[in-house]
């Protein structure tokens, strides 16, 4: 039998020269290089404080170590409560994300269509995104009530000013010969805004998706410091009040997991737009 | 020939926040039907601003401009705007570009215009990239799309505001070649403004010289160079005394302004 011999994938399509195989190879040799170095540095990181925390020579009542948090976990996994503090916590960061994200967009194009009324509330967007949210929390809870609708509002307020200024902004910034193209057309005001400005904010649009994602999880985890009785946010306050720092840690690296994944879909609506 | 389009005693004043500024003085021309003339002038006399009365994109303080006879109405669908870059859509296909204004306005016709449009894409080699994105394109490409784009709504009159002068040179003399043979074989009246007075000697029928601001018609210039194409015209043995009598009437034009 002919023995199959394995060819690097760029060969097999057009032929390409030496030199061009070379700069391919050398841009694939790049990208797994930077793969094994983040990998790298990130088992660097876990073995580290698993070694000093094991040998004691920082203390893992303080900063817990890799493999009580994984335990944790374990057990965390087997009493099965855990899926219900996940299920909470991204339950209302979505809707918030979803709610800030949608919301903002709507009033940036209400304060596009009308240019007398963005003036008239400018002044009072810039204080609102200056404002420093968390000192509306207790008002919140009086207004709404304590628990979910109280962090889902406080995920809201985060996230949607800044949605609306970065929405608005880039309406704004459309060439204004292409809005004139677009008028030289008949096109009306709505016309201009569906198939000319909204598109050519698409860029902005996914860096706002890309922000919020960052953004709501601190908002829902404000929230549910402020008040809760479940979710991620409420084991990472119970376990520091109890000094059970493990707890806080597996808390604290599930976020990490959660909010990766959702930073991953955001990319991948990126990447499927940008085809 | 008749008239196609007709400026009489038009003035046009816009007003800014330090004072109210007369752009066009009682200016008068006229482009006959299928003539392609183009307008030169000192910079910020009011070129683009003559374009968008004629579109429609403005009102005129005073004076008539009239289409074929009859008084330019907002939304003139007999009138065609191609502007200084493409203004290409990159979210869009070549094809959903070149058909954005049977989009927009939604003709009876539809079909008949999508179905000219295959025929000037296919006619002007571009009909391989219907499915491309814009970016895909080479800078004279884009221009030729756009002017498609702009010919696809059938317009009587196309109003062309400086469309190459984003392009390199080699490019330009191309571009010119192809725009000039596409609105003479689809017989349209053109209005080209632009600075460069090669670009309008080789390319037109008459050369309309504006005074600064507020502008005027300093000069008119009818041409009848020989050669089928701009870039042969530039042959023309009289190319070079045309360009001298445009220059000066410009120079002298820009000292006043000075002065």
């Amino acid at each position: 039998m002919k023995k199959k011999i394995l060819k690097p994938k760029i060969s097999k399509a057009a032929p390409y020269s030496k030199a061009h195989q070379r700069y391919l190879r050398r841009l694939r040799n790049d990208k797994i290089f930077v793969i094994i170095f983040q990998i790298l540095i990130l088992v660097l990181f876990i073995g580290l404080w698993e070694l000093l925390t094991a040998t004691r020579v920082i203390d893992p009542f303080f900063v817990s170590s890799p493999s009580r948090i994984f335990n944790m976990f374990v057990s965390l996994v087997q009493g099965g409560t855990i899926w219900k503090h996940i299920g909470i916590t991204l339950l209302e960061t979505i809707i918030g994300f979803a709610v800030a994200t949608i919301g903002g967009t709507l009033i940036a194009i209400l304060l596009w269509w009308n240019k007398r009324l963005r003036r008239v509330l400018e002044p009072y967007i810039v204080v609102l995104n200056s404002l420093p949210k968390i000192a509306l929390g207790p008002i919140i809870i009086l207004w709404v009530g304590s628990g979910m609708s109280a962090i889902i509002v406080m995920c809201v307020l985060i996230c949607i000013i800044l949605t609306t200024i970065t929405m608005l902004n880039a309406f704004n910034s459309c060439d204004a010969d292409k809005i004139q193209l677009m008028k030289s057309m008949h096109a009306n005001k709505f016309q201009i805004f569906w198939k000319l400005i909204l598109p050519n904010a698409t860029a902005e649009f996914i860096s706002v998706l890309k922000i919020n994602v960052g953004m709501a999880w601190v908002g829902t985890i404000m929230g549910e410091y402020l008040s809760s009785s479940a979710g991620l946010g409420y084991l990472i306050v119970y376990g520091s009040q109890v000094f059970k720092i493990d707890l806080v840690m597996t808390s604290t690296v599930l976020l990490c997991v959660l909010a990766a994944l959702m930073y991953m879909v955001v990319c991948l609506v990126e990447k499927w737009h940008s085809r | 020939m008749s008239a196609m389009l007709e400026f009489k005693n038009v003035n046009f004043f816009y007003q800014t926040k330090k004072e109210e500024i007369h752009a066009l003085r009682d200016l008068n021309f006229v482009v006959d039907d299928e003539e392609f003339a183009s307008i030169v002038g000192p910079s910020g006399c009011g070129k683009t601003t003559i374009l968008s009365l004629t579109a429609g994109l403005l009102e005129n303080s005073s004076g008539q401009i009239l289409l074929a006879g009859k008084p330019i109405v907002k939304h003139d669908d007999r009138i065609g705007y191609m502007f200084q870059r493409d203004h290409l859509f990159d979210w869009r296909t070549i094809w959903q570009n070149v058909t954005l204004g049977i989009e927009l306005t939604k003709p009876k016709d539809a079909d008949q215009k999508k179905e000219f449009a295959r025929e000037l894409l296919k006619k002007y080699d571009l009909f391989d990239f219907i499915s491309a994105k814009p970016r895909s394109l080479s800078g004279g490409m884009r221009q030729r799309v756009a002017l498609i784009r702009t010919l696809v709504m059938e317009p009587k009159l196309l109003l062309l505001d400086e469309p190459f002068s984003a392009l390199d040179f080699q490019t330009r003399l191309k571009v010119c070649d192809d725009v000039h043979e596409i609105i003479k074989s689809e017989k349209k009246t053109a209005i080209l403004v632009t600075h460069d007075i090669s670009e309008a000697l080789s390319m037109s029928d008459k050369v309309i010289v504006l005074s600064s601001r507020p502008a005027s018609v300093k000069f008119v210039q009818n041409l009848n160079l020989n050669g089928k194409t701009p870039l042969s015209r530039r042959e023309d043995p009289t190319f070079g005394a045309l360009f001298d009598l445009i220059w000066k009437k410009l120079t002298n034009e820009k000292e006043n302004t000075k002065t």
